[in-house]
């Protein structure tokens, strides 16, 4: 387990949207069924003094604070304004902000990203599910249904297929650690080598799966930087070049980034790639 | 979004970097009519969006006698399979150093990163693989609103200070047009000054709206279609349409599909909120590329209502062959809507692929 546990209280940002208000409710009835302290506070400027499932709503996370203890927030707020609710929270103290806002221009995601670290705060996403230490935490919108809590650690760019891998290594009888979704954008917080760098202090993490796609070399830089063992499937290998595939980092430009070099560089550190989804459990298997 | 050259380098002019005078025509008089005093030599570039463009022959020297014919031959030629539409015309320069310079958004980093070379006029790519000593770099926290002077010296080494001047105008347009990358290659110097010779510039298409820019690139009616229902939608060569939440599992459909030996007619990413409206749209979508045989619908969320989705599908009412799988919740109500419909639900992603594969064979 990383990054934050049972006893952090969540301030949801974007608290009084669709999306925002709907998972409250979902992440404090999994909050409430492993006896952590889930989401204590809401934010939407403008809006304080409403409640959303039984959760106050605050017109600022200083408010929020003043009422409540809280050391993470999950972030809804809209693509436009979700830079400046990351560095409101950064700059009241909280020390992770998880953001699940697609679509936010790479300027202000790079702006934020820079002022969260001036304020000591870690950043995972944008544009990505969050993070779930089954057990323990939820934050953000994956299904906690699929997860169970073990020893292998997930990080990944991706959303739904992180779904579907989970769901292989429970079926398995493999399970999680931590799984974190670090974001499809060109642009992220936590990229792979800072989240291994946390697995590596983490005792209850024995390997890691990395689940990649085409665009960057983050991956690769992931895996030359940790010793942990690690086993890892590259979404893409059928992308054609320069074609956005969904994700606003999943592009092959200028013949770099693409699923086949990804997976030789890789595979020459020694690293399993699964060439298909379900290859995982067993990849992991060998590595346990 | 990839600005063209001629629109690349009135930005850049806007922001006080020196370009080449000419005009953008539209047919060969316009060259004469448009173009004031026009130069005794200059060079006419088709404006599409594809690399290489020189070496394809989108790129030609003309003068005051040959102008109009040139540009006529060019308008006539497709560049890659691209038609020209659009010519540069611009004076011929009398180059004595080529630079390069750029500025793109770095993953590694979460920077600004600032790329430069006194051996211009190259590609960038081989020149760093080859001698990764001649290209400067300098990565840059997009919280400064200027490069610092040590930088500038550090990246300029003997290249002048007007190309310093330069580099910093790059980076304020980078900032100001939240660019994703902006490029000058060549830059140039001649008797006259220093000029951006071609230009590039790549707009964040998140950013398109607050920089007041509308997509206005030659889509497929069906790219137009995906667009309006915010679908990611990209088209392939295939027999199998394929339908997907979110852009991994999308994508690692598509991969699966050919390491079982089929082929792919599209990625297409419905987003979140996959509801009854939004499959039936995505499914009539697929269904209408020609080619496509067999569709196979994958999705997979905590919180999809596979009854909307097998709703959706039914709605739809298409022709093709449509294999489906879906995991959420409500999931045996939705396979049983399907079943009735004759429709095939599967449990896994794998053996859906493998059933689509076999269809379309």
């Amino acid at each position: 387990m990383i990054y934050a546990d049972r006893t952090a209280g969540i301030i949801v940002t974007g608290a009084t949207g669709k999306q925002g208000a709907f998972h409250i409710a979902l992440m404090n009835e999994y909050s409430r069924s492993v006896g952590g302290k889930g989401v204590v506070a809401g934010v939407t400027p403008g809006k304080g003094g409403q409640e959303m499932h039984g959760v106050p709503v605050y017109d600022s996370v200083r408010a929020a604070l003043a009422d409540h203890d809280a050391s993470v927030s999950v972030i809804f707020v809209p693509g436009g304004a979700a830079g400046d609710s990351v560095m409101e929270v950064a700059s009241a103290g909280i020390s992770l902000a998880v953001v699940i806002t697609e679509h936010i221009p790479v300027h202000d995601t790079m702006k934020a990203i820079a002022f969260a670290r001036l304020n000591n705060c870690d950043v995972i996403g944008p544009n990505c599910p969050g993070m779930l230490s089954p057990g323990e935490i939820k934050l953000g919108i994956m299904p906690a249904h699929l997860f169970s809590r073990g020893p292998v650690g997930v990080i990944s760019r991706s959303g739904t297929l992180t779904y579907e891998i989970v769901d292989e290594l429970t079926r398995a009888g493999l399970g999680q650690s931590t799984v974190v979704g670090i974001g499809g954008d060109p642009v992220i917080g936590q990229t792979f080598s800072e989240v291994l760098s946390r697995f590596e202090e983490d005792d209850s993490t024995r390997a890691v799966v990395l689940i990649g796609e085409v665009g960057g070399s983050l991956e690769e830089e992931g895996a030359a930087s940790t010793d942990l063992p690690l086993a890892a499937y590259i979404a893409g290998i059928s992308a054609p070049p320069e074609k956005r595939m969904g994700h606003a980092g999943a592009i092959i430009e200028g013949g770099e980034g693409d699923a086949r070099s990804k997976i030789e560089r890789l595979k020459k550190m020694d690293v399993p790639v699964a060439s298909r989804p379900s290859e995982i459990p067993a990849l992991i298997r060998k590595l346990i | 979004m990839k600005l063209m050259e001629y629109e690349a380098k009135s930005v850049f002019a806007e922001n006080g970097i020196p370009v080449p005078r000419g005009v953008v025509i539209r047919s060969p008089a316009e060259l004469a009519a448009k173009f004031r005093d026009l130069p005794r030599e200059f060079v006419l570039k088709a404006q599409v969006e594809v690399g290489g463009r020189g070496k394809a022959g989108g790129i030609v020297m003309a003068d005051q006698a040959s102008g109009e014919r040139m540009a006529a031959e060019l308008f006539g030629r497709t560049i890659k399979g691209v038609p020209v539409h659009e010519i540069l015309a611009e004076e011929k320069l009398s180059i004595t150093h080529e630079y390069y310079a750029s500025i793109a958004i770095d993953r590694a980093t979460k920077c600004a990163l600032i790329l430069f070379t006194e051996e211009g006029g190259v590609d960038i790519e081989t020149l760093a693989r080859e001698r990764p000593e001649a290209v400067r770099k300098g990565a840059l926290p997009v919280l400064m609103n200027r490069i610092p002077p040590f930088m500038e010296r550090n990246l300029l080494g003997k290249a002048p200070r007007e190309i310093g001047l330069v580099l910093q105008k790059l980076y304020q347009v980078f900032l100001r047009k939240d660019a994703m990358l902006a490029e000058i290659n060549p830059l140039v110097s001649t008797p006259q000054g220093v000029f951006a010779a071609d230009a590039k510039l790549i707009i964040d298409d998140n950013a398109l709206k607050r920089q007041g820019i509308t997509q206005n690139r030659d889509l497929s009616e069906r790219e137009r279609e995906a667009e309006k229902h915010g679908f990611s939608y990209v088209e392939l060569s295939g027999s199998i349409g394929v339908i997907g939440n979110g852009a991994g599992l999308t994508m690692a459909t598509l991969d699966l599909i050919g390491f079982y030996g089929g082929k792919a007619a599209n990625f297409l990413d419905v987003g979140g909120g996959a509801d009854q409206e939004r499959v039936m749209h995505a499914v009539r979508l697929v269904a209408g590329v020609p080619t496509v045989k067999v569709i196979i619908v994958n999705l997979l969320g905590g919180i999809t209502r596979c009854d909307d989705v097998a709703r959706g599908i039914i709605e739809a009412g298409v022709r093709q062959t449509i294999i489906v799988r879906l995991a959420g919740t409500n999931e045996a109500e939705g396979k049983a809507l399907l079943a009735e419909q004759g429709y095939r639900m599967l449990d896994s992603m794998e053996e859906a692929v493998r059933a689509a594969v076999e269809v379309a064979k």
